[in-house]
């Protein structure tokens, strides 16, 4: 089965390092990893084991220290900042944990401002994102509210929203429902659900249990490698067998 | 302060490069206010004790040697008030000096025997040749440094078409005349060479009577009544100054300066205190959590708004005492130019005062704008402060929503940032528009000076022919015509510069056949004479007389009544000037008026070419011939070159003043921004389009500013012009403001702004998207 999907994301040899004062800390070394077209991918790990780092060096909104990474067979890591910014608007969406949305303007800005960098469109641009809006259950009032009016799960939806609104090859989502109560956490990861049914890919860093689940296949990151690997069927509602399934490889990791 | 030391100090140590910043401004103000100091509490005073040094008279009148008698001494010793007196014999030369800065220049000249300068009106002596030389002379050092001429040069003075030549032994200072505002020089020979003129010029062999006057005494009392003495003795004045009316033309252009680099430094010391609130306010923003937080461990408010208010002390404290002492560099040369133009040279030392005042207004000024700006966190609940609320706040509406506003998305989040900055646009406002005057002014200078000088000059000087031609009066008329038939010839008038008395007062008088036809018109208000019964006064007499008074001029015995037509100004004789025409003149001065021609040349024809070829066949009717172009010429020139170092500074210092507060602005902008912008990096904006944006941001609000500036130049600067030359007598200013020249000047601001805007959001280019977003 994994054989025959088409690999997006080709990393080879990917080390990562921080000067922390005199001292330089090594995060991830000799790092080897594929991700593929479709997939809802989580990457699980303890604190400080690197995951989000890993995330944003595959995205290119970060330089690994050493190694290649190849986007659809394009190498990203050879990009100059301006390239990247162009392949980030053409390939990439970001949800983050602390959502940033853009404080002085309303969602519906937000996601227009993003919109615009691929379709001169306008009109094109507002009907995608309001056909998006309808997806993630925001209403036209809700729209023009600024993202402080707003509660947290309806900020971070507007966030998937800007993330989607360019049809991007991957979604990478930092921890997005982090800092969001139970409800609203739930409806975040019934949007990304919905979203990687019509055939998105997904990366998603989580080290929660609940929103692991809603992937298909699971990186484990520990002492800077890739550690394990999990696949999973893709997440339809309450399935207690995957469920184990996940149970089992998080304790083989040592979650 | 102890307690809030490590505070100050993070303070200043987070913050050095827009302190740094700030500090700059405040060493250009200080450098300007202390310049403007030290030459107000120095040169005065350095002209005073000069003044004393040399025992220079309080007043001088020269009278005709013959008309002088043994008695006169006693009876002017015996005004009220004169406390010496001192006669000596000169020679009073309508001369002409030539190669003067390369012209022949007309100066009306006193010869001195230097010698018989005993107690009164002593000279100086600045250089002197060492070598014995024949035909020696002593020059003014106005003369000297201003006309070019160095020891053992030689210089000629033509004296009723003879030529006198000098070898040039010495220079001397003086404190009677210094320079030619008052329309008379000095010149200074040893007895011998003294003597040997004195035979040849009999007839202008003067006595001239130095007066030393008490000190509670007014001035212009005994000169009135000196005044009456002569006039009741039936003695012509041949010339007659004071000291303060000579000390006010001297430090004309020392005062002009005085009052421009104060304007200057006022107008960027505005600019600097609204930048420190700028910055302080936005400081709370950033720091709002932090306050909260030191709130909550126990700092008082007004711990913490010391906290902010000291680094930018100690920055003015520091700073400005930098400004003060660099502008010391640049007073001795600053003095050097000044000695030129002012003919009496000082030196400027340091001035503790001045230290002291500048200083402490500074740091008085800035305590006021940042103690106003940082109170408002005394008020705010620790926490509120850790919460971040005043944040929030601040958006009120979403601008231009991009869902209805039709538009380049690109050009309207460009115009969203403008509008959700209102500090940010206030102070890009206020220094925009307050910087595009300075601007404004001095395009106004450039084109007035260097693009149109006859504006400036007519200003400033009297009647601007091209050419003077004096001839007997037998040959005038036929001159007259010759010259008319000439094709490069436009106009030629009639045109006599000669003394009156009015009030007891000398006064320079202009004579002209016909004032319609003048090409500087001085009238200011009311008309120029018409009949020979009507006359103009200079605007030393507008306080006494008004328009249509009559008034009695007199030339020795003969007096006449002439009906004041109007008033007129005269920079160069401090307002003691009159109009008639020459019917009128004659009637004072049927044989003293001097046949001169003033000839106005067709534009684009040059005076020497001109002069040479009409020369070779009229040389019969000639008297005396000057090359007024050349003269206005070189004028120009000193003016112009005044006049680029001023647009020099001006531009530089506009320059170096956006780029401070731009780089304060949008560093500001940047730290504010950074998440901000590592979301838009997130979103795959590229450094370009980032760029772009938060400098676009910026254009709108200088556009409008630079556009609104610049209309009200184009209404108000003629005001502003008038007011600053009435500051030296120009009552009439002909100075013009130039539509194109505004737009010009603006358009190269605007473009500067957003230059230097470019730059400076370079740095948004080193940090990665996701170091933004981790910050």
């Amino acid at each position: 089965m994994k054989t025959e999907k088409e690999i997006m994301i080709s990393a080879r040899n990917l080390k990562k390092c921080f000067n922390m004062g005199d001292e330089k800390q090594t995060i991830f070394e000799n790092l080897n990893l594929d991700i593929y077209k479709g997939d809802f991918t989580i990457i699980m790990g303890s604190s400080g084991a690197g995951k989000s780092t890993l995330m944003y060096s595959l995205s290119g909104m970060d330089r690994p220290t050493e190694g290649n990474i190849a986007f659809a067979g394009k190498e990203i890591t050879k990009c100059n900042d301006d390239q990247l910014a162009v392949f980030r608007r053409k390939n990439c969406g970001f949800v983050f944990q602390q959502i940033y949305l853009l404080e002085k303007m309303s969602l519906m800005d937000n996601v227009l401002t993003a919109g615009a960098l691929c379709n001169n469109d306008k009109k094109a641009v507002v009907k995608r994102a309001k056909e998006l809006f309808e997806l993630v259950n925001i209403p036209e009032i809700t729209q023009k509210k600024f993202s402080t009016q707003v509660s947290g799960g309806e900020a971070q939806r507007a966030g998937i929203v800007r993330a989607a609104i360019n049809n991007p090859e991957v979604i990478f989502a930092d921890e997005p429902t982090g800092a969001l109560n139970s409800n609203n956490s739930e409806a975040v990861l019934n949007v990304f659900t919905k979203l990687h049914k019509e055939g998105q890919s997904i990366i998603m860093v989580t080290h929660d249990k609940k929103t692991a689940l809603r992937g298909n296949r699971l990186l484990y990151v520990k002492d800077g490698q890739v550690f394990g690997e999990c696949n999973l069927e893709s997440y339809n509602g309450k399935d207690k067998e995957r469920e184990k399934k996940l149970d089992n490889f998080l304790a083989e990791m040592g979650w | 302060m102890k307690k809030i030391k490590t505070q100050v100090f993070h303070n200043l140590k987070k913050e050095k490069g827009s302190y740094l910043s700030f500090g700059i401004i405040i060493l250009f103000t200080a450098f300007m206010l202390n310049l403007a100091l030290v030459l107000t509490l120095q040169v005065d005073k350095a002209y005073d004790a000069k003044f004393e040094t040399l025992h220079a008279a309080n007043i001088n009148v020269c009278i005709p040697k013959e008309q002088n008698t043994d008695q006169l001494t006693e009876k002017i010793k015996a005004l009220n008030g004169v406390k010496e007196v001192e006669s000596k014999e000169a020679i009073l030369a309508e001369a002409v000096v030539k190669e003067f800065r390369d012209a022949d220049f007309d100066m009306r000249t006193i010869f001195y025997n230097m010698d018989a300068i005993k107690n009164i009106n002593q000279l100086e002596i600045k250089e002197e040749s060492e070598q014995a030389e024949k035909q020696t002379i002593y020059l003014p050092l106005y003369v000297s440094s201003f006309g070019g001429f160095q020891l053992k040069d030689e210089i000629t003075y033509e004296v009723e078409g003879e030529a006198y030549t000098f070898s040039v032994s010495g220079v001397v200072e003086e404190m009677q005349y210094g320079n030619y505002g008052k329309g008379l020089m000095g010149a200074y020979l040893p007895e011998e060479v003294y003597k040997e003129f004195a035979k040849e010029k009999e007839k202008n062999i003067v006595v001239e009577y130095s007066l030393i006057i008490q000190d509670d005494i007014d001035v212009n009392e005994v000169e009135n009544e000196l005044g009456s003495l002569l006039s009741d003795q039936g003695i012509m004045t041949l010339s007659n100054c004071d000291n303060q009316s000579t000390k006010d033309t001297r430090t004309m252009v020392c005062n002009l300066l005085i009052l421009i680099l104060a304007a200057f430094a006022m107008v960027i010391l505005l600019v600097s205190v609204f930048l420190c609130k700028f910055r302080i306010q936005n400081s709370i923003e950033e720091e709002m959590v932090n306050m909260g937080v030191l709130k909550a461990i126990g700092y008082t408010g007004n711990m913490i708004v010391g906290s902010m208010v000291l680094p930018y002390v100690i920055v003015t404290a520091v700073t400005a005492l930098v400004g003060i002492l660099a502008s010391y560099g640049i007073l001795p040369l600053l003095s050097q130019v000044l000695t030129v133009q002012s003919g009496f040279s000082f030196v400027l030392s340091f001035d503790l005062i001045s230290l002291i005042f500048v200083e402490v207004l500074l740091i008085f000024i800035v305590i006021i704008f940042t103690y106003g700006a940082a109170k408002s966190i005394k008020r705010v609940q620790p926490i509120n402060a850790i919460r971040g609320n005043g944040e929030a706040k601040s958006i009120k509406k979403n601008h231009l929503p991009l869902e209805q506003t039709a538009g380049n998305t690109q050009v309207l989040l460009m115009l969203k940032q403008m509008l959700v900055c209102g500090r940010q646009n206030v102070l890009l406002f206020l220094v925009s528009f307050v910087l595009t005057i300075l601007v404004a002014f001095a395009s106004t200078l450039f084109y007035n000076v260097i693009v149109e000088p006859d504006n400036f000059m007519s200003t400033l000087s009297e009647e601007m022919p091209q050419v003077i031609y004096y001839s007997e009066e037998e040959h005038q008329e036929s001159l007259q015509d010759a010259l008319q038939a000439e094709t490069k010839v436009e106009n030629v008038l009639q045109y006599t510069v000669g003394n009156l008395k009015i009030d007891d007062t000398a006064v320079t008088t202009f004579a002209c056949e016909d004032f319609s036809q003048v090409s500087n018109d001085l009238c200011y208000l009311g008309e120029n004479p018409k009949t020979k019964n009507q006359v103009a006064l200079g605007s030393a007499f507008e306080a006494t007389y008004q328009l249509g008074d009559t008034i009695e001029i007199e030339n020795g015995d003969i007096s006449c009544n002439y009906e004041i037509t109007g008033f007129v100004q005269s920079v160069n004789y401090q307002g003691n000037v009159c109009e008639l025409t020459i019917e009128g003149y004659k009637e004072l001065a049927s044989e003293g008026v001097a046949k001169s021609l003033y000839v106005y040349l067709e534009e684009g024809e040059e005076a020497e070419a001109f002069m040479e070829e009409f020369e070779k066949n009229h040389s019969d009717m000639i008297a005396k011939s000057l090359n007024a172009q050349e003269t206005q010429k070189n004028s120009q020139e000193m003016f112009s070159g005044i006049t680029m170092v001023l647009i020099s500074i001006i531009f530089i210092l506009t320059m170096l003043i956006v780029l401070f507060i731009l780089y304060i602005v949008i560093k500001s902008l940047i730290v504010q921004r950074k998440q901000e912008l590592g979301i838009y990096k997130a979103m795959g904006y590229s450094n370009w389009q980032l760029m772009i944006q938060m400098t676009g941001s910026f254009l709108p609000v200088s556009f409008t500013a630079v556009l609104l500036s610049s209309v009200l130049a184009l209404v108000y600067m003629p005001g502003i012009n008038q007011l600053i030359f009435q500051t030296v007598g120009a009552m009439k200013n002909n100075m013009e403001v130039s539509f194109t020249f505004l737009i010009i000047f603006a358009v190269i601001q605007i473009v500067m702004n957003l230059g230097i805007s470019i730059c400076l959001t370079m740095p948004i280019k080193k940090i990665s998207a996701y170091t933004l977003i981790k910050e």
